[in-house]
């Protein structure tokens, strides 16, 4: 992908996302928590295609591209789940093989809104391991247990990520499927996340899009991808939290000066600008980990901690902050300061936060030091 | 007519650097750097006198490897902005000891961009041959970040110019025989419009070097004292009181290299082999703030390497750069402080204690971070410039 594609598209989503906060209110708490017609809006446009290699008719544009989506969808505070439903979905399905073809297609088309569900009821990161069971029943497929912290809680169809003998299988489900019961759980910034409970669902042979030895790979680089895409929706979503600040801090005036004049407040916003820069260059480093064909499983899943862990800790540090810088304004409802850190609050915790990220980076390159050692 | 050979400032270059592949490039310099740099003089616990490394310098010197940057019609290596910053990486990796460098780094650059034909053929050679070593007569007792404020004068009087007054902080004024200098040459205009930039000889009459000991019991750092200094005045640099603009040209792409994470790297490996020798490094509370700092300095990597690409593209860096001094200073100074509370008992010793299998300065990093938040513009200074010129805050 050249730069000039890159920017063109950047901007596309700039001019398509464009900060609307009335709206972003409107839709809080909604049943779907999101709003259906910008989502297939979203993908008129193409984007839930970008990671989708060209062989599969997609756009083949990889996380770089993807990522510079989201972080413009991050900037404007939208409620919907670009990261699950348009790259992890598509992402998985694409790579899973010819029968999961109909299936991504649906996807990308915008008619079928799938959530990657692989995560247990405590919320571990252990990709190989999940909390759900496959065991065969003759020619079918059967799915026993719950997968948890599943983005949107609405969504139309599920990718189920599930323990089965040595491997890690997945398989699509539906909402609606015999056996399957979705509990909507509430999140900070008014979307939901599901809690799935799979009792005795039966998976037909064309739906088990991939195999106990193909799916743990599958699903590790797919949580990956989403992880760093998280990241860079938050680095957008702090480049406005900032922006607001450093407006305000220019124009409230006590005590007969702009308090944007103070040095003590001067020192915090540049420390909030300090942590901004050095995510925003630690997320953009993990993604081009991510697309290089010369980093193997490993490197790309440091790379999501690192990212991940940095853009967390940032996030919620901005989020303190530049609530402190506003005052009392910045504790409101009303005032569109709060949208961002309630985003902030949610996708900070979503697929692991910084503590759970720093300590799997700790131990990832301790046993990476002592390979190469 | 003339055909007259071009003045030859220094050694030849052995061929054209720029013409190899950036792979072979550092494969050549990395080579060389680790078979010849002794290993005795890497990472060392503080700056090194002239005495201690000369050795190497004066071998760069006869080489021509001096003044990588320099153009190579002024016997510099001419090298790229990508390969530049090869070099100086390798440099880092390998731990070699700066010297006072200050030659290379700032007259050489200045006197190319602002000197005379005579100043050029006078002093270059000089410094490419190490036989000159230059110190900067920059901060005052009471000018420090308030540098416009300085107070040593230049007053002119026949061919000289006679210079009274103090500068402080000069960094191994002690290894130097050579001084430039910011003085006030019109002592009623604003501030900052009646500066000159002075080259000065410490042979001459009136000048005396103090050493100030610093907390670790070193002398890194010196006071100068300057008094009826005379200086002929074809020694003025650029035109009389456009001091302050001479000085500010210096602020080029070397300030990277304040943000290298090399140094913070090598603190981590010292903090890990002291907690493995007092056998913490499994402990979980440990543990936990040595992946932060770990991540931090892997953090600084990334946006060093974010302010890499731009030099390598050949692209001016803007004043947002500072933050990389801001971040791997204050990294240091935590990695610092962590070593000293791993290190337990050996935290207060200011001297090579064996512990475990090695022997191990606790402090000696601690003592090292502490001057990296104040020099070359403070951690303060610093902010302050990142609020007004980045931020856009009010001032």
């Amino acid at each position: 992908m050249t730069d000039e594609t890159l920017t063109m598209l950047a901007d596309a989503a700039a001019s398509f996302a464009k900060p609307d906060t009335a709206r972003v209110r409107a839709v809080r708490g909604s049943a779907d928590g999101f709003d259906r017609a910008v989502w297939k809006q979203m993908a008129d446009l193409g984007w839930y295609a970008i990671v989708v290699p060209e062989s599969a008719d997609g756009l083949g544009l990889g996380l770089t591209a993807g990522a510079t989506i989201a972080s413009k969808l991050g900037y404007a505070a939208f409620p919907e789940p670009f990261v699950s439903a348009g790259l992890m979905a598509p992402w998985c399905l694409a790579r899973a093989g010819a029968r999961a073809a109909p299936l991504l297609a649906a996807v990308t088309g915008g008619d079928v809104v799938a959530a990657l569900a692989w995560q247990d009821e405590r919320g571990g990161l252990d990709t190989d391991r999940p909390g759900a069971i496959a065991t065969v029943s003759g020619a079918d497929t059967v799915l026993r247990g719950a997968c948890r912290f599943v983005v949107p809680a609405s969504a139309d169809a599920f990718v189920v990520a599930a323990t089965a003998g040595d491997g890690v299988g997945l398989y699509w489900v539906t909402r609606t499927q015999a056996g399957v019961s979705v509990t909507a759980e509430p999140c900070a910034d008014g979307t939901a996340s599901a809690w799935l409970v799979l009792d005795d669902v039966k998976v037909a042979p064309e739906h088990c899009v991939a195999t106990p030895a193909d799916g743990a790979a599958l699903l590790r680089s797919t949580v990956d991808l989403g992880t760093i895409a998280s990241s860079a929706e938050l680095v957008g979503g702090m480049d406005r939290a900032l922006e607001l600040t450093l407006d305000y801090l220019r124009t409230r005036k006590q005590f007969g000066k702009p308090i944007g004049s103070f040095q003590a407040l001067q020192h915090r916003a540049v420390d909030l600008w300090i942590h901004r820069q050095v995510t925003r260059a630690v997320v953009d480093a993990a993604i081009r980990t991510f697309d290089s064909p010369a980093s193997d499983a490993r490197a790309r899943t440091l790379a999501a901690s690192s990212a991940k862990a940095r853009a967390a800790q940032s996030a919620l540090l901005l989020s303190n902050q530049t609530i402190q810088l506003h005052g009392a304004i910045g504790t409101t409802d009303e005032y569109d300061l709060g949208l961002y850190v309630n985003r902030a609050l949610t996708l900070s915790a979503w697929m692991g936060n910084a503590s759970e990220h720093r300590r799997r980076f700790g131990a990832l390159s301790a046993t990476s030091a002592k390979a190469t050692a | 007519m003339s055909t007259t050979e071009p003045f030859r400032y220094g050694v030849a270059q052995e061929r054209d650097w720029n013409a190899m592949s950036d792979e072979d490039f550092r494969a050549l310099v990395r080579d060389d750097f680790d078979t010849h740099y002794p290993h005795a003089l890497r990472f060392p616990s503080r700056r090194l006198r002239w005495h201690e490394n000369k050795d190497w310098h004066l071998r760069m010197a006869a080489k021509g490897w001096i003044a990588p940057a320099w153009p190579v019609e002024y016997g510099g290596m001419g090298l790229s902005p990508s390969k530049l910053l090869i070099f100086m990486e390798e440099q880092e990796r390998v731990g070699i000891a700066r010297f006072q460098d200050h030659g290379v780094l700032m007259v050489g650059p200045v006197l190319m961009r602002y000197g005379t034909e005579e100043q050029k053929r006078k002093y270059l050679p000089g410094i490419l041959s190490c036989e000159d070593i230059w110190c900067q007569g920059y901060s005052e007792p009471n000018s420090g970040s308030d540098l416009a404020s300085l107070r040593t004068r230049a007053v002119r009087d026949g061919d000289d110019f006679v210079i009274d007054g103090q500068k402080i902080w000069t960094t191994l004024a002690h290894d130097a025989n050579h001084m430039f200098a910011l003085v006030r040459t019109d002592p009623d205009a604003k501030p900052q419009q009646g500066i000159s930039f002075l080259l000065l000889d410490f042979a001459s009459p009136g000048v005396r070097v103090r050493p100030i000991r610093d907390l670790s019991g070193h002398e890194e750092f010196c006071e100068v004292f300057l008094d009826g200094v005379r200086t002929h005045h074809t020694n003025l640099v650029g035109a009389l009181n456009q001091g302050w603009t001479v000085a500010k040209s210096l602020l080029g792409f070397e300030r990277i290299f304040l943000g290298s994470p090399k140094l913070p790297e090598y603190g981590l490996q010292v903090l890990e082999t002291v907690a493995r020798a007092r056998g913490v490094f499994d402990d979980p509370v440990f543990n936990d703030r040595f992946v932060s700092l770990k991540i931090d300095v892997a953090h600084l990597g990334d946006i060093y390497g974010h302010y890499a690409a731009i030099v390598g593209r050949g692209e001016p860096l803007g004043p947002d750069v500072s933050l990389l001094k801001i971040w791997a200073s204050e990294t240091s100074q935590r990695i610092a402080d962590l070593i000293i509370d791993t290190a337990g008992p050996f935290g207060g010793m200011n001297a090579a204690a064996r512990i475990g299998e090695t022997a191990i300065n606790a402090l000696a990093p601690f003592y090292k971070a502490r001057v990296q938040t104040i020099y070359g513009g403070s951690s303060e200074i610093q902010r302050n410039i990142l609020a007004r010129q980045v931020l856009d805050l009010p001032g």
